[in-house]
Order: structure tokens, then C-alpha cells, then sequence
């Protein structure tokens, strides 16, 4: 019986002869699963034809955006491994705490086992010094000009960088956009001016710099080390137009006092 | 794309993104060719703009890598796709607030005169008609015939993306067909 009348609405429906309540008998059958929509002649092929309709195609400007973003999210997933092109600022938090951990073992070592460790305290100093480069590498890549300041001032108490740490700071003093942070690097790098390179590069620096301040520290440190081989960059500096008033009497009396 | 055989289990939908989702990116190269065509039909038919169409299919693959870590594996891959989609497009309009198309009352005002109607109709042949018809329905029956037409008729996969069972997705498509007969039949008649 139930079955007829189901039929009966049916042929009513793709007859379209059917009323509200009739088409809201069929929504409950719909939902219920009694009914299919295949069953509604009219709809059904009215969806076939909407299915039918040609879809558009996108453009190459898809498959371009689509592979550079898959190439950079690639390059994001590698970068989590061991590739060296990580940044140096990700690293810092994992070397602070590893830094602090061997610290804290160093001096635990230090004071339990007394001086016949003397051979692995020689050692933990020389890792110490090690990470603590690093830190420093890691923090001179920082946004901040006050973590970059602290990043140079970690190497004032070093006794002995590496090239690496000294190529920083040249770095730092060549290029770093704050003039203290350039000041500071050059600061750390006096003391590391016994070194033929380390001049060499200090005399460099000289044409490089366009801050009065920086020039002026660097006119001062040329006469405290009494280094002739500055004289031709700081003339090159005393001939540029745009060196201010205040550093060209610097530089002369700097000159007056090396030649 | 079930498959019993290990060849093509291995090509399946599921088991690409499985392995998107365990650092395999290149995979996700191969989703993207299968439904790129699909998703931007999608977009297009809710949008009609190009471009636009083409950043969210965009979009939506750049989320799909975002949150590769939330596919379990266990649902279709493709109705998980699809309801990130519709998300990326609500985002998109909710973000640039912008009313997607007029509703029906306002479609003879945007034609404007009568010369400009004849001219536009002239030119429609049936599938240019329907195309215009479902560009006139309200949004959300756009889309639940647009899901219906991508998804292959999968009702209980637009359920699993509207958030309904499978019999509210057949009481939604019954009434956007019926919505679109009456428009299509208006559209006739103008011609």
C-alpha cells in the first residue's frame, strides 16, 4: 500500500503536478532514503546537464604559483634537517641551553674531581669557547640591535675566536645598519689587532665606512697602533667629498702624527 | 580510488596524502594535477573570476600542506579537500567582505535595458542558459550542486563536508535542482 502511494507521488512529481505538501513528502522520503533523486525524472536529468557543463580550465599561472610554493615549502621541510642553510637565530635557543648544560657539568666536574682533570677542563674550557661562538654567530643574526650588541660583547672575554668569529665581525663592522653595533665590533676587534690579518682588515674597513663616528674610532685606533700602512686609506677618505668637516680634521691631525 | 591491487593502492588518494603527511612533498605534486581542474570548477562556479579562482585553488593546496598532519587517513581524501576549500572561500569572502553575486531579484536590474537582455540571450544557447541560471541561485545551492557535480554525486562525502547526514545533502540538492528549474525556465521565457 505504502509502496503505491509512493508511486503515486512520484508520477505526480514528473508529472509536475505536484504541490507543496506534496514536495514536502518527498523531502522526507529524500531524507529517509525511501526515494532516490534519480527517481525525480525531471531533476535528475536537470543534473546530468548541470554536471555536463564544461568546466573552465586554469592557466599555467596556477601550475607556476602551485610549484614555486611546493619548491619553498620543500626547501622550509629540508631546512629542518642537516642542511647548513638554516638560519643561525633557530639554533640560538638549542645553544644556549646546551651551553648552559655543559656549564653547569663543567663546573660540577670542576669542583668534584680537582685538578687531576686538568687535561678535561682543558677540554669542557675549549667546548665552552666553542658553543659560545656559536651562540655569538647565531646572535649576531638577529633583528634586534641590542641582541646583536650582546652577540659582540660575548666575545670581548675570549681569549683566543676563530677566523669564523672574526670574519663576523668584520661583517658586523662592514655592513651592520646600527652605528653602535659597528662601534662595538670594532671595539672587540682592537683586541684581537696584533694579528697581521686582523689590521689588514682593520685598514680595509676604512673606505668602507660612512659613519663619522666609525671613521673617527678608526682614524684614533690606526694612530694607537701606530700603523703606517692606513695612511693612503684615511688620505682616501680625507679626499671623498662627502666625509663630514669634523672627521677630516681628525684625519689630518691622525695623519700628521703617522707619516 | 579504492583499489585492491598494491600498484594502484599505491597511486590511491589517500595513501598520496598519507605520504605528504609523512614528508614526501613531491607526492603532493600528483593531488594537485588530479584536482586542480575539479577545485578550480569548484571555485570558478561559485566566483566566476578567474584569478580569483586560481589563488584559492592555491590557497587551499598551501593548506593542505599547512595542516598535512591533521589527515588521518581514514575519510576520503578528496571530501577532506573539499571542506578545507570551502573554508579557504568562506575566509576569502568573510575577509574581503565581499558579496559574492546578486541574488535572483537583482539579475534583471544588472542586465538593465531591454536591448542589452536580447543581446545577452541571443547568444545563450541551453548550456549557456543553465550556466546563467546556476549563477543566479543563493550561494549555498550553488554549492551543495557544485560539490555534487565534483564529488561525483557522493552524498554521504557532502554530508561529511557540510556537516550533515547523507539524506539532508539529497533534501538540499532536491531543492536547489527545483530552484534552478524555476530560474532556468525564467531565463526562457526572456528569450
Amino acid at each position: 500500500m505504502e509502496k503505491e502511494i509512493k508511486k503515486e507521488l512520484l508520477a505526480k512529481y514528473n508529472a509536475g503536478l505536484a504541490n507543496a505538501d506534496d514536495r514536502k513528502r518527498i523531502e522526507e522520503l529524500l531524507e529517509s532514503g525511501e526515494i532516490d533523486l534519480e527517481q525525480l525524472e525531471g531533476l535528475s536529468i536537470l543534473q546530468m546537464q548541470v554536471g555536463a557543463i564544461e568546466t573552465e580550465a586554469p592557466s599555467q599561472r596556477l601550475d607556476d604559483q602551485f610549484h614555486a610554493m611546493l619548491a619553498q615549502e620543500k626547501r622550509k621541510h629540508h631546512g629542518k634537517g642537516f642542511s647548513f642553510s638554516f638560519h643561525w637565530s633557530n639554533l640560538f635557543p638549542r645553544l644556549a641551553v646546551a651551553a648552559s648544560f655543559l656549564i653547569v657539568g663543567f663546573a660540577g666536574g670542576y669542583f668534584l674531581k680537582g685538578s687531576s682533570q686538568e687535561k678535561s677542563v682543558d677540554e669542557l674550557t675549549q667546548q665552552v669557547s666553542e658553543l659560545k661562538e656559536m651562540m655569538m654567530l647565531a646572535m649576531l643574526e638577529k633583528e634586534s640591535a641590542t641582541e646583536r650588541l650582546k652577540a659582540v660583547s660575548l666575545t670581548s672575554d675570549m681569549q683566543l675566536v676563530s677566523k669564523k668569529v672574526t670574519a663576523a665581525l668584520f661583517q658586523t663592522l662592514n655592513g651592520d645598519e646600527n652605528v653602535n653595533v659597528r662601534l662595538a665590533a670594532l671595539d672587540v676587534l682592537m683586541n684581537y689587532a696584533k694579528d697581521d690579518e686582523v689590521r689588514e682588515e682593520l685598514i680595509r674597513s676604512i673606505s668602507l665606512q660612512d659613519s663619522p663616528l666609525v671613521q673617527i674610532a678608526l682614524a684614533d685606533l690606526m694612530v694607537m697602533l701606530q700603523e703606517k700602512k692606513s695612511v693612503s686609506e684615511l688620505k682616501k677618505l680625507l679626499q671623498k667629498e662627502n666625509t663630514a668637516k669634523e672627521v677630516k680634521a681628525k684625519i689630518e691631525k691622525s695623519l700628521n702624527v703617522l707619516i | 580510488m579504492k583499489s585492491s591491487t598494491p600498484d594502484l593502492e599505491a597511486l590511491s588518494d589517500n595513501f598520496l596524502m598519507v605520504q605528504v603527511r609523512e614528508g614526501d612533498l613531491d607526492r603532493l605534486g600528483l593531488l594537485f594535477e588530479r584536482y586542480k581542474k575539479p577545485l578550480f570548477g569548484f571555485f570558478y562556479g561559485l566566483n566566476r573570476e578567474q584569478e580569483l579562482s586560481e589563488d584559492l585553488v592555491q590557497n587551499t593546496f598551501l593548506r593542505i600542506l599547512k595542516y598535512r598532519h591533521l589527515f588521518r587517513g581514514e575519510g576520503e581524501f578528496r571530501a577532506w579537500m573539499f571542506q578545507i576549500a570551502r573554508n579557504v572561500n568562506h575566509d576569502h569572502h568573510r575577509a574581503n567582505k565581499i558579496k559574492v553575486k546578486e541574488e535572483l531579484n537583482d539579475w534583471q536590474n544588472k542586465l538593465g535595458h531591454q536591448e542589452n537582455q536580447v543581446t545577452e540571450m541571443v547568444k545563450a544557447d541551453d548550456e549557456q542558459r543553465l550556466s546563467l541560471a546556476l549563477e543566479r541561485l543563493p550561494t549555498e545551492k550553488r554549492e551543495v550542486l557544485l560539490l555534487s557535480k565534483f564529488q561525483e554525486k557522493k552524498y554521504q562525502e557532502i554530508g561529511e563536508i557540510l556537516g550533515c547526514s547523507e539524506g539532508a545533502v539529497k533534501v538540499k540538492v532536491f531543492r536547489a535542482l527545483q530552484e534552478l528549474r524555476e530560474v532556468y525556465k525564467k531565463l526562457e521565457k526572456t528569450m
